[in-house]
């Protein structure tokens, strides 16, 4: 694994001894470099695992992940260029630098063997995307998001550390690898149902659950691009990603104690759907589809099927490239519009009709159309939640209409009927901008030809 | 060699040719169109190999190419299912839509993105072939939802216009309603037979598949605008002409009932989903028959009438006669397409005009449109002898003779005879009478691109029902003798209908118009499903979803319980727990007082 975080680390030299006209260049390439080699861990040759090392090892449900997170870092800097070119050289480097932390402490989380050592690098990532929302989103309600995406996922996962040392002091190890062989099926009581919230909790809050939610718009909205895009893209994900490694020890309670949560998580999905048939701000729709793809997640994460576990999986990468693509576009019109409201956007198809494709294609991603990875995600947990209950169906197919809906809407607002007149000159979009689109597209499309490397451990 | 599964894969591969050819210089040709076309000509002109083959010799195929993944026990293959139905309905969709790509060549001639237009048509065509090919559920959604997507894309092809974009997003919409049942069956596949793909299904037994069936119909009520999820065929007719000949009549939206004649192996033993889709086929047959029948605007008539026919076709499957059923699919493909494209030939000539009130006298100006629109409405009304007839008649002697339902069957009769009724009266608005259109416009209709376009399709309009229906022999056979008088049934209500409809036509002209009447009210507001589905439905979810959803649940009471609520009672508690207030002028007081006391202390110690 060192090969990958080594070259990561080294990023940061890199940023601060370029050349100032060199520094996004570099660190897009040299991280370009770094996704390539994040790519071999996605051959998974053995049935278990890769070990690398006593701290470090990948399986098939953490290097898609892996593979997600190094690809995304050089197409977030890709995309902030723009939004920080006004800013003295100094931030600029900061700010790389500031990225490159979060992708080292995610390549960590992801990798790390030891749950200690999982919930340590879990809680490090909030450090740099606390200071990229904080100190480089666009309004003062800024600092608001802030102080609710820590104190709601702080909040959430401190019963975990205690959970884990209790965990620790029985169990004696907390090693992944170790502890599925040595767990014993937990008695049922009350003192092990709190264990069982403690240990969920945490992942919940950062999936997030509807009702704990409310600090993933706000982040989202405020936060600048790059920022937006990781945390759709990966930070949900830790959450799934943290879900499914604990549930092995969980056994044999998740089977009474996941029904509140999966109430709620059908019932959220709808809720926070529907919210995003009314949502004017353009930033604010996709987060509200977020939380509505990954309550899909949980569902899918609870009801502890391979076919649940694989779609949600799948539904994890889909949702990751998707979501971080629609804020990309959204960016884009921000930097032109000067405006998240997606009423000033509209007719943009007749002024930038590259950008209307990119725009229909992530609609079409987002609204999973067959055979994107987005539709094998969502149709295995809608398989696996029929088999579950086939009352869910209902549920799961007011969601699917509503999504459709509100991607298509979102898409004839802003890209569809006549230009209004403030937006005559605004700027071409840039290559950068269409090559940004087309990485976040590539691997949307070539994964369906090949869907199996990210259907995770139990495909 | 067997040239049966290369010849059909040949013809699927050269349709893709020009979307590869997209990318490269030749897309900004302004030959692009002509390439579009030519390939589909070649194609159906390959796919016409097989298709004799197997007119010959019956010899069915399941080509099985590509493994996608196996899932657990579950495999999914690319697979193509070369049956009697895809090697009949390829051809035909091949042919139509030559001639309608040649037809928009002429239509879309003006328009500076024609060559996107023809790529979003081929787009549609590899799409349906999909659809019609797929042996296996997946690829069958693939095809289901990629139809429903291009519709969405060429319905909304004006976008700049607010109408074609709503119009766009309601087709959608019902087709999603439509597609939650697809899901639900597939699910229900999935778990109890462990497979999607078609011939597995079919040969597995289980006592119960109400749940399934129910699912398949829902999506073909979607697809095929059933009752009840109909609005979004008429609101369609926003798109171009073209698209509505190809997809709103002849291919996407016989989707829906080609599924369920794929799936009717399961559902010939099920009496309960026959009978529902009997009910749901001659409802829709009536309703969207009764509500053509004071439409004005050209293509809405045509519109409704590819509704009725629809559920015309459900009422065949409904009684069990899925062979009838395809084959009135085939010949309706041809008249339905060439009346979508006269029209648009009219709509064309009299300069984007589609009311027939403001029409009339075309026959002078128009003579060839005017044929071909006449033939393609006897075609429609079954006249013997014509396409429909050999499709149309045997359906509604199946029907006479069968011995279910006799509401639903009373009610097809009756949208029969209306069908000719409304047939009727676009032939007496549009094309009798005096002119009533601006004299001021240049008509012209003799462009080959037009001519031989229709052509192609009146042709077919003519022999294609007896072609197809003596090549191909019924597998499910209709009842054979029957009296005369049910065997005449058909004939003498649809010659009831025209006479009724010219009478009608004839005697009101020269009267002063009533205010409309109560069932003129029901027919021409479309029995009030639109104002009423259309109004509150979304009224009352969007108003919900902001309310509830957004406002009460979001921002009041989860911002309220948690964060909210947390930081109000720290700042209670602290405010209340610390003796710090900020009153400088007490605590300054207080200093004074205590200097004081303590300057009078210590000086007077004594």
């Amino acid at each position: 694994m060192l090969k990958i975080i080594i070259p990561t680390i080294m990023l940061i030299p890199l940023t601060w001894m370029s050349k100032p006209n060199m520094i996004w260049i570099n660190t897009t390439t040299y991280g370009l470099l770094i996704s390539l080699i994040s790519l071999s861990y996605l051959n998974q040759p053995n049935d278990n695992t890769l070990n690398s090392s006593l701290m470090f090892f990948s399986d098939s449900l953490s290097a898609p992940l892996l593979a997600l997170t190094t690809w995304l870092l050089p197409l977030m800097l890709m995309a902030s260029q723009h939004h920080l070119s006004k800013e003295p050289l100094t931030r600029k480097k900061l700010y790389i630098s500031m990225l490159i932390l979060l992708q080292l402490f995610l390549i960590m989380t992801f990798t790390a063997s030891e749950l200690i050592f999982f919930y340590i690098l879990f809680e490090a990532t909030l450090i740099p995307t606390l200071i990229i929302i904080t100190r480089w989103g666009n309004q003062t309600e800024r600092l608001n998001a802030g102080l609710y995406f820590l104190f709601y996922t702080l909040m959430g996962s401190l019963p975990l550390l205690v959970a884990l040392l209790y965990i620790h002091n029985f169990m004696g190890s907390l090693n992944f690898l170790m502890i599925q062989y040595w767990i014993q099926p937990l008695p049922n009581s009350w003192s092990n149902i709190f264990l069982w919230l403690a240990c969920m909790m945490a992942f919940m809050v950062k999936m997030p659950l509807y009702g704990l939610h409310l600090w993933l718009p706000k982040a989202h909205v405020e936060a600048p691009i790059a920022g937006s895009m990781v945390l759709a893209a990966v930070l949900l994900k830790l959450g799934g990603y943290g879900m499914m490694r604990i549930t092995t020890l969980l056994n044999p309670l998740t089977n009474f104690m996941a029904y509140p949560f999966m109430m709620l998580s059908l019932w959220g999905m709808i809720m926070t759907s529907s919210i995003c048939l009314r949502q004017t701000d353009l930033k604010s729709l996709i987060a509200y589809s977020s939380v509505s793809h990954m309550a899909l997640v949980i569902v899918a994460v609870l009801i502890q099927t391979p076919w649940s576990y694989m779609g949600a999986t799948a539904l994890m990468i889909a949702h990751g490239l998707t979501s971080s693509m629609l804020f990309c576009l959204a960016n884009s019109n921000y930097e032109r519009i000067h405006s998240r409201t997606m009423i000033l956007a509209r007719g943009l198809q007749t002024l930038l009709p590259l950008m209307a494709a990119w725009w229909l294609l992530a609609s079409l991603t987002n609204l999973a159309l067959p055979p994107t990875i987005n539709l094998i995600g969502e149709l295995f947990v809608v398989m696996s939640s029929f088999s579950w209950s086939n009352i869910t169906i209902i549920l799961m197919g007011i969601n699917i209409i509503i999504t459709a809906l509100y991607s298509l809407y979102m898409l004839i607002t802003t890209q569809r009927g006549k230009y209004s007149h403030h937006i005559k000159n605004i700027k071409p979009s840039f290559t950068r901008e269409n090559a940004l689109m087309t990485l976040h597209l590539l691997p949307l499309l070539l994964l369906s030809l090949n869907p199996k490397i990210i259907l995770g451990p139990i495909y | 060699m067997n040239m049966f599964s290369s010849c059909m894969i040949t013809a699927l591969v050269i349709l893709t040719l020009p979307i590869i050819m997209s990318s490269t210089k030749l897309y900004k040709n302004k030959l692009y169109p002509y390439y579009v076309k030519t390939a589909t000509s070649y194609a159906f002109m390959i796919s016409m190999i097989p298709t004799m083959m197997f007119i010959y010799s019956g010899q069915e195929t399941i080509i099985s190419n590509w493994h996608w993944m196996t899932i657990q026990t579950m495999k999914l293959s690319m697979s193509f299912k070369l049956d009697y139905f895809s090697m009949i309905f390829v051809p035909v969709a091949l042919f139509v839509t030559w001639s309608i790509m040649e037809f928009s060549m002429w239509y879309m001639h003006s328009d500076p993105y024609i060559n996107r237009f023809f790529k979003y048509l081929l787009l549609f065509l590899i799409t349906m072939m999909v659809l019609v090919t797929a042996n296996n559920m997946f690829q069958l959604f693939i095809g289901w939802e990629g139809v429903g997507i291009m519709s969405f894309l060429l319905i909304g092809w004006w976008y700049g216009r607010t109408d074609a974009n709503t119009a766009a997003l309601q087709a959608v919409l019902y087709n999603r309603i439509g597609d939650v049942g697809f899901i639900m069956t597939m699910a229900w596949f999935l778990l109890n037979l462990n497979t999607w793909d078609l011939q597995q299904i079919f040969i597995t037994t289980n006592d119960n598949f109400n749940l399934p069936l129910l699912g398949l119909l829902l999506a073909a009520t979607g697809k095929s605008a059933q009752f009840s999820l109909h609005p979004w065929l008429p609101s369609a007719m926003e798109g171009p002409t073209p698209v509505s000949a190809l997809l709103h009549s002849s291919t996407m939206v016989v989707a829906g009932v080609f599924l369920l004649i794929r799936f009717h192996p399961l559902m010939e033993h099920n009496q309960t989903i026959q009978t529902l889709t009997l009910c749901l086929g001659a409802i829709t047959t009536l309703f969207t028959a009764i509500c053509a029948l004071t439409q004005n605007d050209i293509k809405k008539i045509v519109a409704f009438s590819t509704s009725s026919q629809l559920g015309l076709m459900m009422v065949t499957i409904g009684i069990n006669q899925p062979y009838l059923a395809f084959l009135h699919i085939c010949t309706h493909a041809f008249f339905k397409a060439m009346l979508f494209m006269c029209s648009g030939s009219i709509i064309h000539s009299l300069n984007d005009e589609q009311d027939i009130r403001k029409m009339g006298g075309l026959f002078k100006v128009l003579p060839f449109t005017t044929t071909s629109l006449i033939i393609g409405s006897l075609a429609l009304t079954g006249m013997p002898f014509l396409t429909g007839f050999y499709s149309k008649d045997l359906i509604i002697e199946s029907a006479n003779t069968s011995n279910t339902n006799a509401w639903a069957l009373l009610i097809t009769l009756v949208a029969t005879s209306l069908t000719a009724a409304y047939s009727t009266r676009i032939m007496f608005f549009a094309l009798l009478g005096q002119p009533r259109f601006s004299p001021m416009i240049l008509i012209n209709e003799n462009n080959p691109l037009l001519i031989n376009s229709i052509k192609r399709l009146l042709i077919g309009s003519v022999f294609a029902g007896y072609i197809i229906s003596h090549s191909i022999t019924p597998t499910t056979i209709p009842q054979m003798t029957m009296p005369h008088y049910l065997k005449m049934t058909a004939l003498a209500v649809t010659i009831l209908g025209f006479i009724l409809a010219l009478e009608l036509n004839l005697t009101t002209q020269g009267l002063k118009f009533n205010y409309p009447s109560n069932y003129f009210k029901f027919s021409s507001l479309l029995g009030y499903y639109p104002t009423i589905m259309h109004r509150l439905t979304p009224k009352t979810s969007l108003t919900i979803s902001q309310k509830s959803a957004s406002m009460l649940l979001d921002s009041i009471w989860l911002e309220n319980i948690l964060p909210k609520s947390i930081s109000y009672f720290q700042m209670k508690s602290s405010t209340l727990i610390s003796n710090q207030k900020g009153l400088i002028k007490l605590y300054f007081l207080s200093f004074m007082l205590t200097m004081i006391l303590s300057l009078l202390i210590l000086n007077y110690h004594e």
